[in-house]
């Protein structure tokens, strides 16, 4: 904080709303531009841009609901975007702005949840499978071999509802994002029984413990592990055989922005094939843009951890937004499997 | 008289009413509600969060558990806080720069002690190698991941919660009275019996609730220390407002543990007839 | 005694200090994990050379400085308000805000504040913090002043009106001075919750007041790198100067 800004915030205490000069509030997740993105669109457009991060969909929702949160460019995961526009928190894009949207991959162009892009545009996505020590042979191929005896105490489920309920229904068989009551049921069993299997419910922090050979398996972001796997050559990654859970975080411009103009210019800018390979690039996250990714270096652009090729990739399965009946009930199974 | 003590209480008063007790009338109607389809509040108005809450034995449970394990944290930060506490009240000249060092490592990231924690206690950390080098063990012990770890994150958390007020009153203690007990032929254990622990009750008693109330609602040291697999009552409400977007039920479980431990408080100060605030 | 005590207190500052010399060893390692590759200043470089953390620590700072102020200063005045007789309600709310859970203070401050802003033209930013941090931490130093002044004799001020002192002279003259040591805990306490605090600051924090704190768990998504590290070596190293220095010019 400069002192101007300290001057600013001041004036703010006092009641006095702040004289803001024309500029562009991007809200992202971490680690999802690369160092010269942003500067390079201030300068290229002369729009100055704040940029912030954060953690969860969540956090960023409950900023964002009261209408009144300042920020203009969010990006919430693929399944955030419905209930986003439900809620009439987001803006219809204006196409005629948006002049880079073919530079998307195909499947990209028609998601399925959002037809044809009038809300959104995809940037980066992933996908959740096992991360696993070499040493562990025959390696594991599906989700099933999580259930093993032999990883007692040496393995991580995440710790997310979404994808830990997930490798039980997809283990047996049933859709990822089923609200079955009798599906969510016989998941919860599945994973009451592998609960004594598993050493700990952990997120990222899985990572440095695969890394020092604490752990055997681990059920873990593609993203995440391929930063695992560069830093130990005893790991592996693998897309369960069942099938897996794909998330795609997209930009989105919000209702209540009064710069729409220029959000569209930043979400078109980061639709550029150089720009989105940049970052692309440096964050070692998978582009949703295909044209990026023909300029990414060849070492990435075959990266088969981030991007899985077309065979595989037909297993997984978007991460979709639940009805709130299901949602409760997934909630009560997760809380019974944490607290067992 | 009056008009100093209405000036001294004017300022918390106009603070504590306009960003405390406002916003948390919102949350009480909040647990009146129901949530909406995606998250959010909607109508109608209903109790039936509250009937969620008490009819589930799972709930109840964690609830048990979460005092349990507070309780313990407590214990042990008295234990290890009031000798800190007694030490630095008797240091002397030194005693603020003792203070400093009790504080020094919070002013780390609460995010960055634990990962910290995290490296000692796991299998190939620290403590294991240093265990198997000196051949007291030869497997690695299962430090993380337990109620253990959980326990030990919490005393590592909120230990200066119990030194600094017990060292606020210890500090005030008038050496003339343990002298006056040694004259009288009291060795050092029953003047610290007699004489400054009961000196130093209201820091004791403050410091064990400003202890016990955040272990309580702890939710990161049992997910990460813990390994989340024994959930408290505070990653209960956390992932009511977070992955399960169900608010209403978040604040009725919120208020509920609240009127609890408020419960608990008001019978403890009546007990005592010590007065915390 | 008068040799356990020394034990028992050089054992729990190693138990408290031991993961900050992890850290702070940490911070000079080469690779990003925690795994021990050879020294390098490179978190260091990257730490400087990264505007965002740079700027979240002093955010950071200033929040805290500014909030440990205004909490320490209303919080004595509330405890001594609160000394000879009680006023039920407001120790009522003072309680229930050290009961109520983190993120439940968070959540509901935002929605307030959304509520409010309907009708002001006004945004989330570095003021919406500090307010916050301010009622989050004066129930703390309530507590702490509270249990200093019960060893305070009330007979003292008393005294002191007799021989003619104002009200307001007295406290400022006797009662004031014999709570220093309570008070400087009160603010440590104060300034150590506001500069760690995560669950609150990020509900209520607006466009440009991102803490410390917030970048690390923001981080912590994608898995921490030890840049985190470095700035906690830093800040511990700076604080533990700034205090020696304090320290020193106060015995002087």
């Amino acid at each position: 904080m400069k002192r101007r800004e300290l001057l600013v915030a001041m004036a703010s205490l006092a009641g006095c709303a702040p004289q803001r000069r024309p500029r562009l509030n991007v809200f992202n997740w971490s680690n999802y531009v690369g160092t010269d993105t942003i500067p390079g669109f201030e300068k290229e457009s002369g729009i100055e841009v704040r940029y912030s991060i954060y953690e969860s969909n969540e956090e960023m929702l409950a900023k964002v609901f009261g209408g009144n949160s300042g920020w203009d460019v969010v990006f919430p995961a693929c399944n955030i975007v419905g209930p986003m526009r439900e809620s009439g928190l987001i803006a219809p894009l204006q196409h005629r702005w948006l002049d880079q949207l073919g530079n998307l991959e195909e499947r990209f162009q028609h998601p399925p949840w959002d037809r044809n892009l009038d809300w959104c545009v995809p940037y980066m996505w992933g996908a959740t499978g096992i991360l696993y020590n070499k040493k562990l042979q025959p390696a594991p191929e599906a989700w099933a071999d999580l259930w093993d005896e032999r990883l007692r105490g040496r393995m991580t489920m995440l710790d997310d509802p979404t994808d830990s309920i997930g490798a039980g229904l997809m283990k047996l068989g049933l859709p990822l994002n089923s609200v079955e009551p009798d599906h969510l049921d016989q998941a919860k069993l599945a994973l009451l029984r592998q609960k004594r299997l598993v050493r700990a419910y952990l997120n990222a922090e899985a990572r440095d413990q695969m890394v020092s050979g604490d752990l055997l398996a681990s059920q873990m972001w593609a993203t995440t592990a391929q930063q695992a796997m560069e830093a130990s050559g005893e790991l592996a990654f693998a897309y369960p055989s069942e099938g897996f859970p794909v998330y795609a975080d997209c930009g989105v411009i919000l209702r209540e922005s009064q710069r729409k103009q220029s959000a569209h210019r930043f979400l078109n800018y980061l639709s550029r094939g150089d720009v989105a390979c940049a970052a692309a690039s440096e964050c070692k996250a998978a582009t949703a843009n295909a044209k990026a990714r023909l300029l990414l270096p060849e070492a990435l652009r075959n990266n088969e951890v981030l991007y899985p090729p077309e065979t595989v990739l037909k297993r997984g399965e978007w991460v979709e937004a639940l009805a709130a009946a299901g949602q409760r009930k997934r909630d009560r199974i997760w809380t019974e499997i944490k607290s067992g | 008289m009056k008009a100093l003590r209405f000036w001294m209480l004017a300022p918390s008063r106009a603070l504590m009413g306009g960003l405390f007790l406002a916003p948390l009338s919102i949350i009480a109607a909040y647990s009146f509600l129901t949530r909406g389809t995606y998250g959010g509040q909607s109508t109608p108005w209903t109790a039936e969060n509250y009937v969620r809450l008490l009819a589930d034995p799972l709930y109840t449970l964690i609830l048990a558990r979460s005092f349990w394990i507070a309780g313990l944290s407590t214990m042990f930060c008295l234990l290890l806080g009031f000798p800190l506490a007694l030490f630095i009240a008797q240091s002397g000249r030194r005693k603020n720069l003792f203070i400093h060092l009790v504080m020094l490592p919070f002013w780390t990231s609460f995010l960055v002690r634990t990962y910290a924690w995290m490296f000692l206690l796991r299998d190939t950390g620290l403590v294991n190698t240093l265990l198997q080098w000196a051949g007291v063990t030869g497997e690695p012990l299962p430090l993380l991941y337990n109620e253990a770890a959980v326990v030990l994150g919490l005393i590592y958390g909120y230990l200066p919660f119990m030194v600094l007020p017990i060292f606020s009153t210890l500090d005030r203690l008038d050496k003339g009275l343990l002298e006056a007990a040694s004259d009288l032929g009291a060795t050092p254990w029953t003047s610290l019996w007699l004489v400054t622990v009961p000196l130093a009750m209201p820091g004791i008693v403050g410091g064990c609730v400003l202890v016990f109330i955040p272990c309580l609602g702890a939710y990161l040291t049992p997910d990460l220390l813990g390994g989340g697999k024994s959930m408290m009552i505070g990653n209960l409400v956390q992932n009511q407002f977070t992955s399960a977007r169900d608010w209403p039920f978040g604040s009725a479980i919120s208020l509920a543990l609240m009127a609890l431990v408020m419960m608990a408080l008001w019978t403890l100060q009546r007990r005592q007839k010590e007065d915390l605030l | 005694m008068r040799r356990a005590l020394p034990a028992i207190a050089a054992l729990t500052y190693a138990f408290l200090h031991l993961p900050l010399a992890v850290l702070m060893v940490f911070s000079f390692n080469e690779s990003r994990f925690t795994v021990w590759e050879g020294f390098s200043l490179h978190w260091y470089r990257e730490l400087f050379a990264d505007a965002r953390m740079m700027e979240a620590t002093w955010n950071s700072l200033f929040i805290a400085a500014t909030a440990t102020a205004a909490a320490t200063v209303m919080g004595t005045a509330c405890a001594y308000g609160l000394w000879k007789r009680g006023a039920p309600i407001l120790s009522g709310t003072l309680y229930l805000s050290l009961v109520t859970p983190e993120i439940v203070t968070g959540v509901s401050m935002l929605a307030f504040y959304q509520f409010l802003f309907r009708y002001m033209d006004l945004r989330l930013g570095l003021h919406t913090v500090i307010l916050a941090h301010i009622a989050f931490s004066i129930a703390f130093v309530v507590v702490v002043v509270k249990a200093r002044l019960k060893t305070v004799d009330a007979s003292l001020e008393e005294a002191a009106m007799d021989l003619g002192a104002t009200h307001w002279g007295a406290f400022w003259r006797v009662t004031l001075p014999a709570l220093g040591p309570g008070i400087a805990a009160a603010a440590l306490l104060a300034f150590t919750i506001s500069f760690d605090d995560y669950v609150i600051t990020s509900l209520v924090a607006g466009v440009d007041s991102e803490t410390l704190p917030m970048v690390i768990y923001a981080m912590a998504r994608r898995g921490v790198n030890p840049t985190v590290n470095a700035i906690s070596a830093l800040i511990v190293a700076g604080l533990g100067v700034f205090i020696l220095i304090a320290e020193r010019l106060q015995e002087a």
